[in-house]
C-alpha cells in the first residue's frame, strides 16, 4: 500500500480553497494583565505571526493610582511618603528624588552626615533591588533556584535597613530636610559583615546563572538595543548602560556623595539582554565598593537640619531635579504657586520610558525571547502607571 | 471498625460488639483543604514583592503551610491573596479572575489598599476604596505592605476558618470576614515561636475533638447506650 505525501501548500489548498493561502495568518494575542512574566498588571498586545512577534504594544493604566494628583492635595512632606508606592524597589531613591527637589526649591541646605548616610542607604537599595531582578530574572527563563537564592541574600541585607528604617519594603527614611531618623548604633558593623558575606555570594550568583550556558543562549544576541534607539527612546539606567552610553547621574552630575566615592560606570557592548543582565550584575559590586568607601567616613552631625516642617513653603516657579535610581533616571517637576501644596507635581519615571524599548528590541524575535528581553528591562508596572 | 450509615453523611457508627471509630468527613475535607491552599500569582503592586515574592523565599517559606504552589491561572487556584492597589480599570479583570476560580475559593485581602484604599483613599479617581466593593473576602490583613509573618497570621485565621467553617450539609457557608491583626507590642520572636507550635499542632487532625465537637442526633446516643442493632427507624438525622 502506497501513500501519497503531498506538499502542505497542496493540502491547505485542498482544505480551504483557494482564497487560503499556505502562510501562517497573523493574529493578536494578548499577554496580561494577569500575567506571572509581566512582573505585575502590564499588557501587552501582541500581533504573531506563527511564533513571531511583528508587534508589540503595551497597554497602561491597570494600576494607575494617580499618585500625581494625590500630591496636588497635600504638603510637600506628605508627598514623600506616595513616591514609596511608584517604584517601590528603590523606595529611599524615590523619596530622595522628592526631598532633593523640595530642597534645592526651597533653598534648603542638608549637612554632609545626611548625605553620606541617603548615599549609602541609596546604594544599599540598589543592591536589593538588583538582587530581587537577578532572582526574578531566573525565575522567568525557566529556573526556580536563582530566586531561592536571590530572595535569600535580599533578606540579609533587609534586616540591615530594617533596623534603622524600620520597615521593610516602603521605607519613608528620606524626607525634606533630612532624614526619619538616625542611623542604628549597629549600622555600620552590620553593613560591614553584610558587605563580607555578599562578595563571595557575587561569585556565587556568576557560577550559578552567569556562567551557565542556557541563560547564555537565551540571552546572548536577543532583544538588541543600539545606542541610538536606546537615546530616541529616552531610556535610562542600566537599559541605556547596556546599549554602550557610558551615562550615568552618580558620575556626570554627581549629587549626594557620590563625587566622593571611586567607582566605575559598567557599560555593555551591543546592547542586547546579556548586556543588561552583566550591568546590573557589575552594578552590585560597584555599589558594594562606593558603600565600603562611604561606610567608614560618616560624619557627626544631625540627622534633621531643622525641625519637622509640613509648612514648606517653595516660592513661585517651576523647579526641575533628577537623580539615578536602580532602574534609570527619576525626574521630579514641581509648578509651585507659592503655597506649601504643588500646584502639579509631574514624576519623569525610568520605567515608563523603558517599556517602549520593547517593540525595537523584540520585533521580528519569537515570543519566547520577549520573556527574556522584558525581564532584562526590569520593569516595575506601579512606577510606569504611577 | 465501625460501617458507614446513609442516615448521617460522613458518620462512622458503631458495630455491635466492636471498637468505635468515630469522625466527621468534614473534618478531614476541611483539614485537607485548609492544608493545600493554592494561591493564585495576583500581585499588582508593592504587597506582591512581600506577600508573593518573600514570602516564597528561604526564610519565610510559604511551603511550611502548604500554600506554595503557587498557580498564575485562576482554574487550577482556590486562595487570591489580594497584593496591592485595585484600581477602576482592573476592577472587572479581577471579578473574572475571581469568578474563573474554582470553588471553594478564598480570599485574603493584604494591605491597607485592598482594605480601604489606603494612602489613596482621598483624591484618588481611579483606586477603588476596598477590594470588598468588588469581591467577597474572607480574611483581611492590614499593613503597608504587612509584613510575611503577618500574612502568615491571616493564613493561619482563613485555615482555621476553613477547617470550622464549611459542612458538608452546609455547604458555601462561611464563617463572617475576619480582620487578621496581629496584636500590639509583639515581638518577631513570639511570632515564631508561635507559629512553631502551631505548624505542629495544626497539621494533626485532633479525632478526639472532631467527637467532641459533633452533636448526636438523640437517636444515636440511645443506640449507644445499649440499645443493640443497626438503627432501622433512621429518626434523628439533621443536628
Amino acid at each position: 500500500m502506497t501513500v501519497e505525501v503531498s506538499s502542505l501548500k497542496e493540502l491547505v489548498e485542498q482544505a480551504s480553497g483557494d482564497d487560503r493561502s499556505p502562510d501562517t495568518q497573523e493574529y493578536f494575542v494578548n499577554m496580561g494583565p494577569q500575567h506571572p512574566s509581566t512582573h505585575g498588571v502590564l499588557r501587552l498586545v501582541l500581533k504573531l505571526d506563527g511564533e513571531r512577534v511583528l508587534r508589540c504594544i503595551p497597554v497602561l493604566g491597570y494600576i494607575h493610582r494617580s499618585i500625581e494628583k494625590i500630591s496636588e492635595h497635600m504638603n510637600y512632606m506628605n508627598c514623600v511618603h506616595l513616591t514609596d508606592r511608584m517604584d517601590y524597589l528603590s523606595s529611599i531613591m524615590n523619596n530622595w528624588a522628592v526631598s532633593k527637589a523640595v530642597e534645592e526649591a526651597a533653598g534648603i541646605e542638608v549637612n554632609s552626615r545626611i548625605q553620606y548616610i541617603r548615599t549609602i542607604f541609596a546604594e544599599l537599595e540598589r543592591i536589593q533591588s538588583h538582587q530581587l531582578w537577578w532572582g526574578v530574572l531566573g525565575m522567568d527563563l525557566g529556573a526556580f533556584t536563582p530566586f531561592l537564592y536571590g530572595i535569600r541574600d535580599r533578606e540579609v541585607l533587609n534586616d540591615v535597613m530594617e533596623e534603622t528604617v524600620g520597615a521593610r519594603l516602603t521605607m519613608n527614611y528620606v524626607l525634606p530636610g533630612g532624614l526619619m531618623a538616625d542611623i542604628h548604633p549597629n549600622f555600620v558593623h552590620r553593613v560591614k559583615e553584610f558587605i563580607k558575606y555578599f562578595r563571595p555570594k557575587l561569585d556565587e550568583y556568576d557560577d550559578l546563572l552567569t556562567n551557565n550556558v542556557i541563560i547564555q543562549e537565551r540571552l546572548r544576541n536577543v532583544g538588541i538595543l543600539s545606542p541610538q534607539t536606546a537615546v530616541q527612546y529616552g531610556a535610562t539606567g542600566p537599559v541605556l548602560r547596556g546599549s554602550g552610553v557610558a551615562f550615568d547621574l552618580r558620575k556626570d552630575h554627581p549629587y549626594g556623595v557620590y563625587d566622593q566615592a571611586d567607582f566605575e560606570v559598567p557599560v555593555g557592548t551591543i546592547g542586547d539582554s546579556w548586556d543588561r543582565y552583566w550591568v546590573r550584575v557589575e552594578e552590585m559590586r560597584q555599589s558594594l565598593n562606593i558603600v565600603e568607601q562611604l561606610l567608614d567616613n560618616i560624619p557627626p552631625g544631625d540627622f534633621l537640619v531643622k525641625k519637622l516642617n509640613s509648612k514648606i513653603k517653595i516660592p513661585e516657579g517651576r523647579y526641575y531635579s533628577q537623580l539615578e535610581t536602580a532602574r534609570g533616571v527619576l525626574g521630579v517637576f514641581i509648578a509651585s504657586d507659592k503655597k506649601d501644596e504643588p500646584y502639579r507635581l509631574h514624576y519623569r519615571s525610568p520605567n515608563f520610558n523603558n517599556l517602549w524599548c520593547l517593540e525595537p528590541m523584540i520585533k521580528g524575535d519569537y515570543i519566547a525571547s520577549l520573556i527574556g528581553a522584558m525581564s532584562s528591562l526590569d520593569l516595575v508596572i506601579p512606577d510606569i502607571d504611577r | 471498625m465501625g460501617i458507614v450509615t446513609d442516615k448521617l453523611p460522613g458518620a462512622l457508627e458503631k458495630v455491635p460488639g466492636g471498637n468505635v471509630l468515630v469522625t466527621r468527613f468534614d473534618e478531614i475535607i476541611n483539614w485537607a483543604r485548609a492544608s493545600s491552599l493554592w494561591p493564585l500569582t495576583f500581585g499588582t503592586s508593592c504587597c506582591a514583592i512581600e506577600m508573593l515574592m518573600a514570602t516564597g523565599g528561604p526564610r519565610h517559606d510559604l511551603a511550611r503551610f502548604g500554600a506554595e504552589v503557587a498557580r498564575p491561572s485562576p482554574r487550577q487556584a482556590d486562595l487570591l491573596i489580594l497584593a496591592g492597589t485595585i484600581v477602576k480599570r482592573m476592577a472587572p479583570r479581577l471579578r473574572t479572575l475571581y469568578e474563573q476560580m474554582a470553588e471553594p475559593r478564598y480570599v485574603i485581602a493584604t494591605g491597607a489598599c485592598t482594605i480601604s484604599g489606603g494612602p489613596f483613599i482621598y483624591h484618588s479617581y481611579t483606586t477603588v476604596r476596598g477590594a470588598d466593593e468588588i469581591i467577597p473576602v474572607d480574611v483581611y490583613v492590614p499593613g503597608c505592605p504587612p509584613r510575611p509573618e503577618q500574612l502568615f497570621h491571616g493564613l493561619l485565621t482563613l485555615q482555621k476558618m476553613i477547617k470550622e467553617g464549611e459542612t458538608i450539609r452546609e455547604p458555601g457557608v462561611r464563617r463572617k470576614p475576619v480582620i487578621s491583626a496581629l496584636p500590639e507590642g509583639i515581638t518577631l520572636e513570639d511570632i515564631q515561636g508561635e507559629m512553631k507550635e502551631l505548624l505542629v499542632k495544626e497539621n494533626v487532625v485532633d479525632v478526639q475533638h472532631a467527637v467532641d465537637k459533633l452533636k448526636w442526633p438523640s437517636g444515636l446516643n440511645e443506640q449507644s447506650s445499649g440499645k443493640s442493632g443497626a438503627n432501622e427507624s433512621g429518626a434523628g438525622d439533621g443536628t
